[in-house]
């Protein structure tokens, strides 16, 4: 990346990166510089301007200064102190000092800099303004009296989630004695200035915010002033146990702590409270924030279930399952495919296990080449097939992160309209095509990307077919000479006076007219803002998404994809369409359909092993269980028990097969056989971040090379687009699965989902027909959703979605009202 | 008594008298003689009449030490530390405890838990309170770091009872309502210093 | 009680020594038992205690109490005793100091009245056994309790009790010495044996008691007197902090108790003795008459014992033979010596 600069701190050398921040530098070298506002992976706020440092001799904000070679620095001066310390006086005035009963007493920075910057007496007033307790959402708890408007969630909510829900707002406050600003602190004054005018509030001008319900500015928050509904005043920060762990809602696999305590003296068992994140390196999401009370309680081993369920995988034919399931257990169904000889059944990590291995084929390699934490690195972005906002939400972080962060732009590509995504930022658009162009898309990538060499000819040439000469009427501005005569008054001499005047004028330009974009549905103007999407870029990248892996031609959109990074220095990345289906995809040999007696595994079987508690025999959940997850950023990540299990487990299962081990991960080190994984001891994977931000979690996947094929991508075949009533496999944003279904937080119902035009046609309920198989199910209008897709969810294998949708993931369908 | 001869700890400074004690004489005679002495010396009868002049006091001047203790109690010390009492704030009735957690921190030997929740009234409100009588080593943390002063030792020390629970729960330990006109303020361990308002900084306010 | 002239008295019956004999039990017991509960009551206060309070008024029943306990307590005999002689024991203890009281004059005569069925008409003696030796009588058996503890200490295979017997024959056998020779004197003076000679040599009121006669021989049988019946400062016999319990250690129930009402009886006949033959004995002084004088006399000696008690330390081994031996013996010879010049003067 950028060259390795030197500079010096508090007189110590360091070593950092040029364009680094000073407090990262700083904090990527364990020294300490207080910061309360800046969030690492936003742009500086500059609102508590407390990380004040000198740097040559001048005072600068070290969350916004970027490190130069040979910058000396230094952390603190008798200045600084004082400035920081007036600030955070400032911060405390008229802070409630009912800290006993404030969720974030114990963890809270206001406490913490307030102590370490030696606050002990008060030297600032104001006359307090009436703020009210207010909660903004079914998960959000405002308290603004406590808010020390630090401005992390709206940065975040912007910078990182893209949903920019809230904002600073007018407090109404009393203004600052202007005599003030001689006598106090030049920045301390700044800051208090802007305080007592602010107030956090809903971007939308209502007491409501309309957002994913993420929380992450929960996490976010310093102060008590914004905590989850449901845990606020349950407990104090200190008595809870943290649980490092790994999501288990999306292939995110994002690093969480599940927290938990005795749920009430009476009851002693462990009640996970609320789930907490590394925010400064990775969001979470609302599924994964709120959706932790999915466990199986079980109270006891039922040793004739168990009996039946050993006799059941004897006579078992089938294992249908889905991937929200440990590498281990993965790897505990392969070894029974391969001592019983069943067949092992999982639709989502079916048809992405064959588009890995077609993408395989041409890219010479096991995995696609890139991961989001680099696709979050580059300045152009384009998704294909994602249906980013609720597919998976660091796809959709990345996308927005890229907007707000590298002055990045954004192309992309998906038939369902979306008006939240068009919002990430200025350069982003979007092209909703008809489903089934897909390949069209990837084509049209081809062209505007693609260093034309590196082509094949044959793609070269047809791309080119494409091409037309046209011509098309712009309008103009042209300068134009104007004279006239002006009379000067005073002299009464007339004069000759020659002025420039502007003028539009049309006209007709010869183009280069594009079949795919007019194919596609693109924008008439999309050439000319792709050319001002293209300035300055640098880096790009591409996501891709599910609907790619349903695909009628998914091996040729394997193959293009595979060109694609080849032909154009794209870094691409992918995401795998559930919690575990990259490790399901690598781990298991799957097949494509069921037969025989089968057994369910978390999915309808004659005989069902289940986490929900629904089954024949209680399998742990995933907070329930250690093992390790395959995440879509390439890595093997662990994750822990965070609550008891008293049941039996798949282990337990295969020991009494004989092919047990003594613990469920002792097959963690097994996981070698299979390929990019290694040989680890689960005991020594460690599950964390560095101060640098580094990503210790695991140990990523080997993405071992192999001799690629010269394959070339089929033409695009446009017969396959749907037209008429077109039902979309999709999820509401927060749903990923049966577990999150089941976590009392998750309110989103498996409904129907359309846009709000198209939810009022429908009415309140309806039946939608599937080439003769039926559902019935409410409509719910989903505001940012556009255009007249409808979207039927997935995530209750109930349901059995993937049977009614076959191999596809738009379907055309018949909708009528109930 | 001012506490300054308790905190000198120096035992040589202090006005300890020696008590002389002659040499045993070496000759049989010296020995005898000083026996002779001794049995003349009277110094028996003081001791008899030492103890006659206790029962004197005792019976006559009502200087007797014995308490009947099940009958009787001596006043306890403000600062000992027994069985625990949850005050009530003395104008509402409302129990003090506003459920920081900070006694269930502070607890050495980590036997007080609470439950608390968001009531309707957006306060937090303790749903229920429990100390472990069986483990708490009565040191008095709780006591001392309690915001509210509102749990403090109070004068239960008799500590027998057919089960622990007795004590442990939030009505044992709050103080009646019918009774709250004899709730006393406690002055033992964390109650605030006389000198308090001299001791602390005051906040300037704007109103 | 009245001066009787013998040659009037009725004649004494076996009956009637038996009835006396059966009485002395009674109330000696009694008043031995009673002794534990003032003696108790008496530390109490003189070290500002209440002492019992709480059975009956007082504590009054604490005595009833305390012999419930020990009736019903289980009786150990340990398994390497010699079983008759640790069973023997505490009575030879008792039995000797009941004996004692045999010769001591306690309570006046009387006749039991006629409409008693069977015992009607009986006389009853205020001595049982009136022998012209009481002194000699009673300080003989008073040698011979010695054989309680000494038995109970070597039959009870246990190395306290050793120790308590040893301590019991040297203390017991030493003090015995100094006891005769003390009261030598004042049996020279009044030329007889028997209690009642010497009452009648004291019926010249307060002056004529012996005690202002022969103060050295009351002092030496005061301080023998507490040696003989094993009370502080010289309990060295059963000292807790030094032997346990000494000859009494493996005892329990009312074998112990055996050993307790014995201390108590002899602590009344060293009273009584000490009553009769020094203070005065039971003659009228002024208008106070003669038996409650005698009860009083008699009170203030046991009261004495407890007083010391609770006044003084004891001594050790060596310091009591020391006393004994070489400062209490000489004086009483020498103390005899004089009385015998002064006679024959």
């Amino acid at each position: 990346m950028s060259n390795e600069i030197t500079i010096k701190i508090d007189g110590i050398e360091y070593k950092t990166q040029e364009g680094e921040y000073i407090l990262n530098a700083a904090r990527a070298n364990d020294i300490f510089i207080p910061a309360i506002c800046y969030l690492t992976r936003c742009s500086p706020t500059l609102a508590c301007r407390i990380c004040l440092v000198e740097a040559d001799g001048k005072r600068v904000y070290a969350c916004n200064a970027k490190a130069k070679d040979g910058m000396e620095i230094v952390t603190s001066t008798e200045e600084i102190l004082e400035e920081r310390r007036a600030i955070m006086e400032v911060y405390d005035v008229n802070h409630p000092l009912q800290c006993g009963v404030c969720d974030q007493s114990g963890e809270c920075e206001l406490q913490n800099y307030t102590l370490e910057m030696g606050v002990d007496s008060q030297s600032y007033m104001i006359p307090d303004t009436k703020r009210e307790t207010i909660n903004w959402s079914s998960v959000l708890h405002y308290d603004a009296a406590l808010c020390i408007v630090c401005e992390r969630c709206t940065t975040v909510c912007k910078d990182m989630i893209g949903d920019a829900a809230i904002k600073t707002g007018p407090r109404g406050g009393a203004s600052l004695d202007k005599s003030m600003k001689e006598t106090m602190p030049k920045d301390a004054y700044a800051m208090w200035n802007k305080l007592q005018k602010s107030v956090i509030v809903p971007s939308n001008g209502t007491d409501e915010t309309n957002c994913s319900d993420c929380g992450e500015c929960i996490a976010v928050c310093p102060v008590g002033a914004l905590v989850s509904r449901d845990f606020v005043y349950t407990t104090n920060a200190w008595e809870l146990k943290r649980i490092p762990a790994t999501c288990a809602h999306c292939s995110s696999g994002c690093q969480i702590y599940y927290e938990t305590k005795p749920t009430s003296i009476e009851d002693t068992t462990e009640k996970i409270y609320r789930v907490t994140n590394e925010w400064n390196y990775v969001s979470l999401c609302g599924a994964g924030r709120f959706g932790y009370d999915f466990e199986n309680r079980v109270e006891g081993k039922n040793p004739e279930a168990f009996e039946r369920a050993v006799e059941a995988l004897k006579k078992a034919d089938t294992i249908r399952f889905n991937s929200v399931i440990t590498n281990e257990e993965a790897l505990m169904l392969q070894t029974l495919k391969e001592k019983l000889g069943l067949k092992l059944v999982n639709p989502d990590a079916y048809a992405f296990q064959n588009f890995l291995r077609e993408y395989g084929k041409p890219a010479g390699k096991l995995l696609y080449g890139s991961d989001f934490k680099e696709v979050m690195k580059t300045d152009f972005v384009v998704s294909v097939g994602a249906a980013l906002r609720s597919d998976n939400p660091n796809a959709r972080y990345a996308f927005n992160n890229i907007q707000k962060m590298n002055k990045g732009a954004g192309l992309y590509f998906h038939p369902v309209g979306d008006n939240l995504v068009p919002t990430f930022g200025k350069s982003v658009e979007c092209v909703a095509h008809k489903p089934g162009l897909e390949e069209a898309a990837l084509y049209l990538v081809l062209d505007l990307f693609a260093d034309k060499e590196r082509l094949p000819e044959e793609i070269v040439s047809y791309l080119d077919s494409f091409h037309s000469k046209g011509t098309k009427i712009i309008k103009e501005k042209v300068m134009e000479d104007v004279t006239e005569t002006v009379v000067d008054k005073e002299t009464g001499e007339s004069k000759e006076v020659t002025k420039k005047v502007p003028r539009m004028v049309e006209k007709e330009i010869e183009v280069d007219q594009n079949a795919l974009l007019d194919l596609l549905g693109a924008d008439a103007n999309f050439p000319e803002t792709f050319e001002k999407m293209m300035k300055k870029k640098e880096s790009f990248s591409m996501i891709i998404g599910e609907d790619l892996y349903f695909h009628p031609k998914s091996e040729n959109l394997a193959k293009l994809v595979a060109l694609i990074e080849k032909a154009c220095d794209m870094k691409v990345a992918m995401i795998p369409p559930k919690t575990n289906s990259l490790g399901v995809a690598l781990i298991c040999d799957l097949d494509e359909s069921a037969e025989g007696y089968t057994v369910g595994y978390n999915e309808a079987g004659d005989f069902r092993l289940d986490a929900l508690g629904e089954g024949d025999l209680d399998m742990p959940a995933m907070n329930q269980q250690e093992g390790t997850l395959t995440t879509m950023n390439k890595r093997v990540t662990p994750t822990n028990a965070a609550l008891e299990y008293h049941g039996y487990e798949l282990n337990d299962l295969m020991r009494a097969l004989k092919f047990g081990r003594h613990l469920t991960v002792d097959w963690t080190p097994l996981l070698a056989s299979r390929k990019g994984y290694q040989e680890a001891l689960f005991d020594e994977l460690p599950n964390g971040y560095s101060n640098s931000g580094e990503e210790q979690r695991g140990y990523a996947l080997k993405n071992p090379g192999k001799r690629a094929s010269n394959a070339v991508p089929e033409k695009f075949d446009e017969s396959i687009a749907l037209e008429g009533e077109i039902a979309y496999r999709c999820n509401p944003q927060r749903q990923f699965n049966d577990f999150t279904d089941k976590a009392h937080q998750i309110f989103e119902s498996f409904s129907l989902y359309a846009s709000k035009s198209k939810a009022e046609a429908l009415g309140e309920r309806v039946e939608i027909d599937f080439d003769g198989e039926t559902l019935i199910c409410d409509v719910v209008a989903d505001e940012r959703m556009e255009g007249d897709i409808v979207k039927i969810p997935d995530f209750k294998s109930a349901k059995d979605i993937y049977t009614l949708f076959g191999r596809d993931r738009y379907k055309n369908v018949t909708i009528r009202k109930v | 008594m001012s506490l300054e001869q308790f905190k000198n700890r120096n035992v040589g400074t202090q006005a300890y008298k020696m008590i002389e004690s002659e040499p045993t004489p070496p000759t049989g005679m010296g020995r005898f003689e000083r026996v002779v002495k001794r049995t003349f010396k009277g110094e028996l009868f003081v001791g008899l009449g030492v103890t006659m002049r206790e029962m004197i006091n005792a019976l006559f001047k009502g200087e007797m030490h014995t308490i009947k203790y099940p009958m009787e109690k001596l006043p306890i010390s403000p600062r000992y530390r027994a069985i625990h009492d949850m005050l009530r704030l003395l104008e509402s009735g409302h129990y003090r405890c506003i459920g920081c957690g900070l006694c269930e921190k502070i607890c050495i030997s980590d036997c007080i838990r609470m439950d608390t929740r968001y009531d309707e009234n957006q306060r937090k409100e303790v749903t229920e309170y429990t100390i472990n009588f069986g483990r708490c080593i009565f040191c008095g943390y709780c006591a001392e770091v309690c915001p509210e002063l509102a749990i403090v030792h109070g004068g239960r020390y008799e500590t027998a009872s057919e089960q622990r629970a007795s004590f442990s729960l939030f009505e044992d330990m709050l103080t009646p309502i019918d009774a709250l006109k004899q709730q006393k303020e406690f002055d033992g361990f964390g109650a605030v210093t006389p000198n308090a308002d001299n001791a602390i900084k005051k906040t300037p306010l704007a109103y | 009680m009245e001066i009787v002239n013998v040659a009037v008295l009725p004649e004494v019956t076996s009956a009637g020594v038996i009835i006396k004999a059966i009485i002395i039990l009674a109330i000696i017991s009694a008043i031995a038992g009673f002794g534990t509960y003032l003696e108790r009551k008496v530390l109490a206060f003189m070290q500002r205690r209440l002492g019992p309070m709480h059975v009956g008024p007082y504590g009054l029943l604490q005595i009833a109490a305390d012999g419930i306990k020990l009736f019903t307590k289980e009786d150990i005999v340990p398994q390497n005793a010699n079983k008759l002689i640790f069973k023997i024991a505490p009575t030879i203890t008792a039995a000797t100091a009941f004996i004692a009281l045999a010769a001591v004059p306690v309570f006046p005569d009387f006749t039991i009245p006629e409409w008693i069925p069977l015992l009607g008409g009986v006389f009853v003696p205020s001595i049982a056994a009136d022998i012209n030796i009481g002194i000699l009588f009673i300080l003989g058996m008073m040698a011979a309790g010695l054989y309680g503890p000494l038995l109970a200490g070597m039959a009870q295979a246990n190395k306290w009790g050793i120790i308590g017997s040893a301590r019991t024959a040297i203390q017991f056998l030493s003090y015995e010495v100094v006891t005769g020779l003390s009261i030598l004197a004042p049996i020279m003076l009044v030329g007889s044996l028997s209690l009642v000679d010497f009452n009648n040599y004291q019926s010249g009121g307060f002056g004529s008691w012996m005690m202002w006669q022969q103060p050295v021989a009351f002092i030496l049988f005061l301080i023998a007197g507490f040696a003989e019946t094993n009370r502080t400062p010289f309990d060295l016999l059963e000292h807790e902090a030094e032997i346990v319990s000494g000859y009494a250690t493996e005892y329990s129930g009312m074998r112990w108790g055996m050993f307790f009402i014995g201390e108590y009886a002899n602590m009344i006949t060293v009273s009584v003795l000490a009553a009769v033959v020094f203070m005065g004995g039971y003659n009228d002084l002024g208008f106070v008459a003669g038996w409650l004088i005698v009860v009083l006399k008699i009170a203030f000696v046991f009261f004495l014992m407890l007083w010391v008690r609770a006044s003084w330390p004891h001594i050790r081994p060596d310091q009591l033979m020391w006393l004994c031996w070489k400062v209490l013996m000489p004086i009483a010879v020498i103390n005899v010596v004089i009385t015998g010049f002064v006679m024959m003067v």
